[in-house]
């Protein structure tokens, strides 16, 4: 249960970091607040011959509320979000996601960036930031990109981001007045890694009504236009397609499909529950 | 080795160390503070729970690099802490341990609860005790004993130590043009194949599959590809053999990359082929020279003609995982890939078998990602879907 040998690294700025991965040449492994990575190191599982340690780059720790997103910086942990240490009030899920994450020992290192990068099909952030329409900026020696959530994780433990890239800044939409959102995670124990997650975000102003099923095998479903799934009042759910759509991302066991279809009525039932305000 | 700097129960410490020597294990072997725990040493159990920064931390998934600058208080550094000290005499009291093995992370948990929630109640202390496991107590006495330190200070502030990022974290000095130093590529050492028990040996498979297709041709010719190993093994994606097979026995490796966990499995297999009943069974057994998982398969495919010129293929698949794979308890990951690979050979099999083997070019044997490939299949059909329905 020891980690094998490797390197380390603690740059002071994502370009230096970014320099580091390039170097490593495929050996290099990233690190933030380490709280996934650090079980596989330890499992053997991951065996990088380098360690870059981000958690410290100050430019990653950076929040900024703009008239229409806020920017959180890829450093900010969980148990930032869920002590309001930085103000994210204008998207109300966000408190509520990080303060269900793992555990507080976890959430006190555990980084918003590091999860996303990481790609665990069952992690918290993996399985909100599509249903948000949120982009990540991502810087690299080769300059800067913005990549949609949705576009960002292709399978478990896969993304799009280049070995040499890292995750600077998640940008959040700011929904408008009328939004509405369900939100609804389905694990054995508190702290444990969810069986399903389901996320319903009705925000007419915007012409958003968004549905996403995670906790697959893979990277979450998300479909655009959830009337066609749930109908357009999200209470008419059309079980037989949302049964077919489980199949063929892979989730083939009954009880499973059962679990993600509870999720997502639980959600829609959320979302819809209150009148929307004319 | 890497130079590090920390404060422990506010003494400067100064010391060389690994970068893969985790916090809990510089505090227990370098410092002799041994009132840290370990038993897990993946995070879940709770046991190594320190504060670094004022707030509770595992030190088992920490590296003591990670703490460079950082302020560790361990167990044995709460002497004058007036919270620590009413909640020792409530565990006490309500009889909140028994064996202790739980007790240190326990005790920094539950000072974390009762400062950054002064409200709480019994309820908010099991869940937040939840990442804490104690194998004796039942929880109950340490539930109370927590409860009984909140009443005790009801209508106090919350008080919640901690910053912007995680804790422990501290800048980095500039590295700028300077080459980072690696560590040298480890060398999978090799597993000695074909001389222990081959197939699973009657013990429970932890993961099966099945899957059959069909192909357009003839069952004695396929019957008779299926027979030429070197030919199947290439369908097999990330596979290779080490050596010619000789009479039913193979050797070869297999390496499989998900994200950053690599697997490079070395092992053997036998193949059992009855004619008469057009079935073959494949037992094999292998070890990942990488993390020291190992893994015991059967294989079995059983051919029906479905017409002169069609044959339907039935594989089934199952497998014992154990070691680190296993312990890593995401089964479900697991058996997804087992499908996908499963599947992926059943593609190859079937060009291989409807159009001549294929180059070398569209099979490659030793990079592999199939559940990227297969998720982007699926996230297409999704979206031609999704179009339909609008
Ligand atoms: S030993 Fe650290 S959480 Fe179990
Ligand atoms: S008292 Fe024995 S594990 Fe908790």
């Amino acid at each position: 249960m020891k980690p094998a040998p490797f390197d380390y690294t603690r740059p002071a700025s994502v370009s230096e970091a970014a320099a580091a991965l390039a170097a490593g040449e495929g050996g290099a492994k990233l690190i933030a607040g380490g709280q996934s990575l650090g079980p596989m190191l330890n499992l053997r599982l991951v065996q990088p011959r380098l360690l870059v340690d981000v958690a410290g780059i100050e430019a990653l720790h950076a929040f900024e509320e703009t008239a229409d997103a806020l920017r959180i910086g890829a450093g900010i942990t969980a148990a930032n979000i869920e002590d309001q240490r930085i103000d994210t009030g204008a998207v109300p899920l966000l408190q509520r996601v990080a303060a269900g994450i793992a555990y507080r020992a976890v959430r006190n290192r555990g980084t918003i960036g590091g999860s996303l990068c990481h790609a665990d099909p069952a992690a918290d952030w993996v399985n909100l930031m599509p249903a948000l329409g949120v982009r990540y900026e991502l810087v690299g020696p080769s300059g800067r990109r913005t990549v949609a959530a949705a576009d960002f994780m292709t399978a478990a433990f896969e993304t799009v981001l280049a070995p040499d890239e890292v995750l600077e800044t998640v940008v959040i939409p700011k929904p408008s007045a009328g939004a509405r959102f369900g939100h609804v995670k389905i694990a054995r124990k508190t702290g444990k890694f969810a069986m399903a997650i389901a996320v319903v975000v009705s925000d007419p102003g915007r012409g958003v009504f968004r549905a996403l099923i995670g906790a697959t095998h893979g990277r979450p479903l998300v479909v655009e236009e959830a009337a066609s799934l749930l109908g357009s009042d999200g209470n008419t759910p059309d079980t037989a397609r949302i049964g077919a759509l489980l199949v063929e991302a892979g989730i083939t066991e009954p009880a499973a499909r059962q679990l993600h279809l509870t999720a997502l009525r639980r959600a829609a039932a959320e979302a819809f529950s209150k009148a929307l305000p004319s | 080795m890497t130079d590090i700097r920390l404060s422990v129960n506010g003494r400067p410490i100064a010391g060389a160390c690994e970068p893969r020597t985790h916090l809990a294990d510089f505090l227990r072997d370098r410092l002799d503070l041994t009132g840290t725990h370990l038993r897990c040493e993946q995070g879940v159990c709770g046991a190594c729970t320190v504060l670094i920064d004022g707030a509770p931390a595992r030190s088992c998934i920490n590296y003591a690099v990670n703490c460079q600058g950082a302020e560790v208080t361990t167990i044995e550094g709460f002497g004058g802490d007036e919270v620590m000290s009413r909640l020792r005499t409530a565990f006490h009291e309500e009889h909140a341990l028994q064996c202790g093995f739980c007790t240190p992370g326990m005790l920094v948990t539950a000072r974390d609860i009762v400062l950054r929630l002064p409200e709480a109640d019994a309820a908010q202390v099991r869940t937040e005790l939840s990442g804490n496991l104690c194998r004796c107590t039942g929880y109950a006495g340490i539930v109370r004993a927590i409860c009984r330190v909140l009443d005790e200070r009801r209508g106090a502030a919350p008080v919640s130590a901690g910053r912007l990022g995680p804790v422990g974290a501290r800048p980095g000095a500039s590295v700028a043009g300077a080459r980072p130093a690696m560590t040298e590529a480890g060398t999978a050492p090799a597993a000695a194949p074909g001389t222990g028990e081959l197939g699973l040996g009657g013990r429970k498979p932890n993961l099966e599959t099945a899957l059959s297709f069909t192909v357009r041709r003839p069952i004695d010719e396929v019957w008779a590809v299926l027979g030429d190993i070197p030919r199947v093994a290439r369908c097999m994606p990330g596979a290779s053999l080490s050596a010619p097979p000789s009479d039913g026995h193979v050797e070869g490796r297999m390496s499989v990359k998900v994200g950053p966990i690599a697997t490079n499995f070395a092992g053997a297999a036998r193949i059992v082929r009855e004619e008469a009943e057009r079935r073959g069974t494949l037992y094999g057994a292998g070890r990942d020279g990488l993390s020291g998982s190992s893994a015991r398969a059967e294989v079995t495919y059983a051919l029906a003609p479905t017409g002169p010129d069609a044959t339907r293929i039935d594989i089934t698949l199952k497998t014992v995982l154990a070691g680190p794979l296993a312990q890593f308890g995401r089964s479900g990951i697991v058996k997804e890939l087992m499908a996908r690979l499963a599947e992926q050979f059943a593609r190859r099999l079937e060009q291989t078998l409807e159009h001549g083997a294929p180059d070398d070019e569209a099979m490659p044997e030793t990079s592999l990602r199939p559940l990227a490939l297969i998720a982007g299949l699926i996230a297409d059909k999704f979206r031609s879907l999704f179009r339909r329905a609008r």
